[in-house]
């Protein structure tokens, strides 16, 4: 035997190597504060992309014009304060000692500059949709700037909550490639180095004029299976683990290192009911299938309760909730009478259109419940860009029914309903001229309780006519080492300086 | 070491059962999937979310779980009985329709020559050029996931592998002179190449089809893992096992259990075409 | 032989012309990147804007021509969703990519080899049918399952090696293990057959009867003619390995090739996944038309048997 292992000199390696593996346990020390996302960020000019594994990054490097405490208020970040001139100017007083990572002073060119950036069509930025009802930016002063929107526009404020503010100086001498690559802001975290696919790093930026963050270096690391992820921090290998389903974190409940973090966000979950097409285009067919949802069985039974039931399409973190609205709950006696009166009209196959990204469990809970009533379901997974693509195609092309998680990263529930409901949108397989004009007149108008009691009449109907069911507020689960303090907001973000060590 | 002293190998007398034991598992799992119906105790797809992930033996509502309850609380061995069919059906399907497709082209292309020759193996070469899992992960996602499309995708990003073998080993064997004589006489190029030249390169082809069915097993699972498998709540090992994975720490049965069958069902096809490679090759009999 | 070269060259060429079509046309089935790319408020008009301002409202076939003559040019583009050139991805990438195929082929190799010796040399022992059973099983497992398998061992019940990501060597450990397991049955399989094919030729069988040792037969003769298939072997598992890295990467965050790829397949990031494919198929072009070259130079038989 013994030749085998003269002639492998390799294997004998190999063999040493397995021996060994003890040597070097590898712990993320409070120095360096490591983060696992689920990808890495797809670009961190702020201007560039809108989503979580970009702006869990870039938005510690970069201030907003406005920002949300952890109570969901608007307060100010670069602008101090603001007035309304009037329904369509709006003026902001800038704060005048914040400073750039290279030294240069944040001034109104600045913030100019970045609105019109953003709003500029040949810039090709995704989120032009979230800014282009500002039509115009001017700078009154080094430090007072005046927008201009088409028309009174009451989610501009919670819009400019994601606006960045990017340098002039520097965007406009690097350009925009080279800017993606080495991102300059002013925010709490500087950019160190990008290690592309392996990992962002972070510095703490001593000079922030804000709440400094408690880690000197921050890594951000793409873990994309949740099982790693959750590994990762069990091992104490990394300190804050992003996306873990209510399973995973009870399992952390009963680890040594580390613990879950739990925070309800604005996201609603919903079942989008096609009303064009059998059985939904039948209203009858449309509540049995709302009376046959068990939401509280889905919270309890399957997300660990952490997440909330709703009655209507929205949240409590959102402007335009209705507090004490009622609408359909569960009752599966009734759902059962409604589909045996619609007789073999109820017995149309109904294609459930999901994808990957979403909690499998629950998708297939619904599938059970709606079959208990005498629905036939069928669920369609396909990719997350097939099904956005069938999700917006328009009554006439889209799935019977469709499960979705809704956020509108505004937190108003224009952002929310608008786009479900009304005609003009994608999204929407219902129709419905009043509650088009309603939505139209909430949007409209800066009244508060005008908007309010237009919301109240567009849940009412959503509750009478069922085109949507809501499901539940979203909770988010971070996992997080022992020692970290940290309550998660319903923004989904994640700002670093909000956090700290307990001890 | 007086084994060792006859470097020359005895010839191996006929079938022997014990080399052929793994096929009875192969045969056993076969006959799981067609009677699934009767052997399993409860509807795979009953869910029972009082009684999620409970283990072996517990009792809960109209639930007897003899093998634990999975994260939704049906039960895993009636799940593992029917997840069977689409293991099998996605395998079987897969082969027979690759290995039809490729052998049929392989031995058109070396028999043919010329302009077919040409076309067919330029485009063995594009397909053998892109790997087969990312080609499979794009096609999947085009077609949306399900148990059609999957086995689609398989015997088409399989298919080049026994067009290759199969114009090699017909490259060789049209030169016989039985063959040509044939030829000769006037048969038909169907005729001669499915009497004369498919009975000789059969053996190299089966050999490659039953590495490829326990390959397609794993496939099958690998696509369930990356979300693009069959539909829920269908029942795969496949999907079974990237599912349970979340639970390894806390309920272990959900993943092990059909991961064990996945593991067994592999093995035994892999053992078994090791047997039928040594019976053809003889070298090792 | 330069006939022969040009044709060959020629083949080559059009199998890369012949994958880059495909791949381009198959991604494209299902539209554009776009509606991943925009918030979901955005309406009809913000996505019909993105989608002009990235160009995917052209027709097809010109953004088809454009694409090829990019090609022509050695461009292959930039990432539609990280807005980076796809050579500068590919380049950040492929280091880790060979790190894993070069553990994985080690592994495969290092364990696959003398367990095929043993295979040979004690064929119908208890000791062979038991490293025949342990290659078999090695082969016979979803990574996926068994790599998170290892990580709950090695990692969090005995902390001994780091769960996922890059670092120092030890991170390389369980991702190659994962990997290489799948390639061992291969190489003890053909080590098996080679060296059984050895052990039967009269030079063996000569020095066997005259009294030769086994060791000492296998060592100095042996081994150096049994190599020559494993090599051969060795250099196409390469390009198994890296395909077949595509969900070990996923599962312990190794950032090579295959995770980035698979990601931009699902984020229909068109020119990231083209990059690759046509990257590896050149690869596997180049090689086959090198390995091709080589054997007509050693063997000018070939070289009349391919230029026909």
């Amino acid at each position: 035997m013994t030749i085998v292992w003269r002639t492998y000199p390799l294997a004998v390696a190999c063999a040493a190597v397995l021996a060994l593996g003890a040597a070097s346990p590898a712990h993320a020390s409070k120095e360096r504060f490591v983060v696992d996302l689920v990808n890495e960020p797809s670009s961190l000019d702020p201007q560039l992309q809108w989503n979580p594994d970009s702006y869990y990054v870039y938005r510690n490097i970069f201030d907003n014009l406005v920002t949300r405490d952890d109570k969901g208020e608007i307060v100010p970040q670069v602008a101090i304060s603001w007035k309304y001139l009037s329904d369509t100017e709006i003026e902001f007083e800038l704060r005048p000692d914040i400073i750039f990572h290279d030294g240069s002073n944040l001034t109104a060119n600045d913030v100019v500059f970045s609105v019109k950036r953003i709003t500029d069509p040949k810039f090709g930025s995704p989120q032009l949709g979230q800014f282009d009802k500002i039509t115009n930016a001017t700078a009154l002063s080094a430090t007072r700037v005046k927008l201009t929107t088409d028309g009174a526009y009451p989610a501009l404020l919670a819009q400019l909550v994601k606006l960045s503010i990017v340098p002039k100086a520097i965007v406009e001498a690097v350009g925009k490639d080279a800017f993606n690559l080495k991102p300059v802001g002013s925010g709490p975290y500087r950019f160190e180095s990008w290690q592309r696919g392996v990992a962002v790093s972070l510095l703490r930026n001593d000079a922030y004029w804000g709440t400094k963050a408690p880690f000197p270096t921050v890594i951000f690391r793409a873990v994309p299976d949740g099982a790693t992820r959750l590994a990762n921090l069990q091992a104490g290998t990394s300190d804050l683990g992003v996306t873990l389903d209510a399973d995973q974190a009870g399992q952390l409940k009963s680890a040594a290192r580390a613990q879950a973090l739990i925070g309800l966000t604005e996201r609603v979950a919903y079942l989008r009911l096609n009303t064009t097409k059998p059985p939904f285009d039948n209203v009858k067919l449309r509540l049995a299938a709302a009376y046959a949802i068990d939401k509280d069985g889905l919270v309890d039974g399957l997300l660990g309760g952490f997440d909330k039931p709703v009655s209507q399409l929205g949240t409590p973190a959102s402007f335009g909730w209705i507090g004490g609205l009622k609408g359909p709950t569960y009752d599966l006696a009734k759902a059962k009478a409604l589909v045996a009166e619609a007789g073999p009209a109820a017995k149309a196959e109904i294609e459930l259109a999901t994808a990957p990204v979403f909690d499998q469990r629950i998708v297939q809970a619904i599938q059970q419940q709606l079959g208990d009533a005498g629905f036939s379901v069928k669920i369609a997974m396909s990719d997350m860009a097939s099904y956005l693509k069938r999700s917006q195609a328009g009554p006439e092309a889209t799935s019977t029914l469709s499960f979705g998680r809704w956020s509108c990263a505004c937190q108003d529930a224009d952002g929310t309903l608008f786009p479900l409901i009304h005609k003009s949108s994608g999204w929407s397989a219902y129709r419905n001229p009043k509650a088009d004009a309603l939505l139209e007149e909430a949007r409209q108008t800066l009244d508060k309780d005008k908007r309010l009691a237009a919301y109240k009449q567009v849940q009412e109907i959503i509750a009478a006519e069922a085109p949507l069911v809501p499901l539940y507020q979203a909770a988010v689960i971070y996992g997080a080492t022992k020692s970290l303090k940290w309550q998660p907001t319903p923004n989904e973000s994640l700002f670093l300086n909000r956090m700290s060590w307990s001890d | 070491m007086s084994a060792v002293a006859s470097p020359r190998p005895h010839p191996r007398q006929g079938f022997g059962l014990r080399r052929w034991w793994p096929l009875a598992i192969v045969a056993l799992v076969v006959l799981a999937a067609i009677f699934a119906p009767w052997l399993a105790p409860y509807d795979p797809n009953q869910q029972n979310l009082i009684g999620r992930l409970k283990p072996p033996g517990t009792v809960s509502r109209a639930f007897h779980y003899w093998l634990g309850s999975d994260e939704l609380g049906r039960d895993v061995l009636s799940r593992i009985i029917y997840g069977s069919r689409v293991s099998l059906v996605v395998a079987f399907a897969s082969v027979i329709l690759s290995g039809t497709v490729g052998t049929t082209l392989g031995m058109i292309a070396a028999y043919r020559r010329g302009w077919t020759e040409t076309v067919v193996m330029r485009v063995v070469d594009v397909f053998l050029s892109i790997p087969a899992v990312l080609l499979a992960i794009i096609t999947v996602a085009v077609l949306g996931p399900s148990l059609v499309n999957v086995i689609l995708v398989l015997a088409l990003t399989r298919w080049p592998r026994y067009a290759r073998i199969a114009y090699s080993q017909t490259l060789s064997v049209a030169t016989m002179p039985y063959v040509r004589l044939a030829a000769l006489m006037g048969a038909g190029a169907t005729r001669v190449l499915f009497r004369h030249v498919l009975p000789n390169i059969i053996g190299a082809v089966s050999v490659v089809a039953t590495l490829e069915f326990g390959l397609m097993v794993l496939f099958e699972a690998g696509l369930s893992f990356l979300g693009l498998g069959v539909q829920p709540p269908t029942a795969s090992w496949g999907s079974m096992l990237s599912t349970g994975r979340n639970y390894v720490a806390t309920a272990w049965w959900v993943a092990t259990l059909p991961g064990l069958c996945l593991f067994v069902l592999v093995l035994a096809v892999n053992l078994t075409g090791d047997a039928v490679r040594d019976r053809l090759d003889p070298r090792f009999r | 032989m330069p006939g022969f070269l040009l044709q060959r060259a020629g083949q080559a060429l059009i199998t890369i012309l012949g994958v880059a079509t495909l791949i381009f046309f198959v991604q494209r089935l299902t539209g554009d990147p776009t509606y991943l790319l925009v918030p979901e408020t955005a309406t009809r008009a913000d996505i019909d804007a993105l989608r002009h301002a990235l160009g995917f409202d052209r027709p097809l076939f010109i953004q088809y021509l454009d694409f090829l003559a990019d090609l022509a040019r050695f461009d292959l583009g930039q990432s539609v969703v990280q807005r980076v050139p796809v050579t500068t991805i590919i380049a950040s990438r492929l280091p880790y990519t060979l790190m894993l195929a070069a553990g994985a082929l080690t592994v495969a190799c290092g364990m696959g080899v003398p367990i095929g010796i043993l295979l040979a040399v004690f064929r119908d022992r208890a000791v062979a049918k038991i490293a025949a059973g342990f290659v078999l099983a090695a082969q016979s497992m979803p990574t996926f399952w068994s790599g998170i398998l290892m990580i709950m061992v090695f990692s969090v019940l005995l902390g001994w090696l780091p769960p996922s990501s890059t670092g120092d060597i030890w991170n390389l450990v369980m991702p190659s293990f994962a990997l290489g397991l799948l390639s061992m049955a291969t190489f003890a399989r053909i080590t098996r057959s080679a060296l059984l094919d050895e052990l039967s030729k009269d030079y063996a069988r000569t020095a066997r009867s005259r009294g030769a040792r086994m060791p000492r037969l296998l060592l100095r003769h042996i081994a150096r003619n049994a190599s020559i298939p494993l090599i051969t072997v060795a250099a196409l598992e390469i390009s198994n390995l890296l395909a077949g890295a595509v969900i070990v990467e996923t599962v312990f965050a190794w950032p090579g090739l295959g995770q980035v790829t698979v990601q931009a397949i699902l984020a229909r990031d068109f020119m990231i996944v083209q990059g690759v494919v046509l990257m590896g198929a050149f690869v596997t072009v180049a090689l086959n038309l090198l390995s091709d070259v080589l054997y007509s130079v050693v063997d000018p038989r070939i070289l009349l048997d391919g230029a026909r």
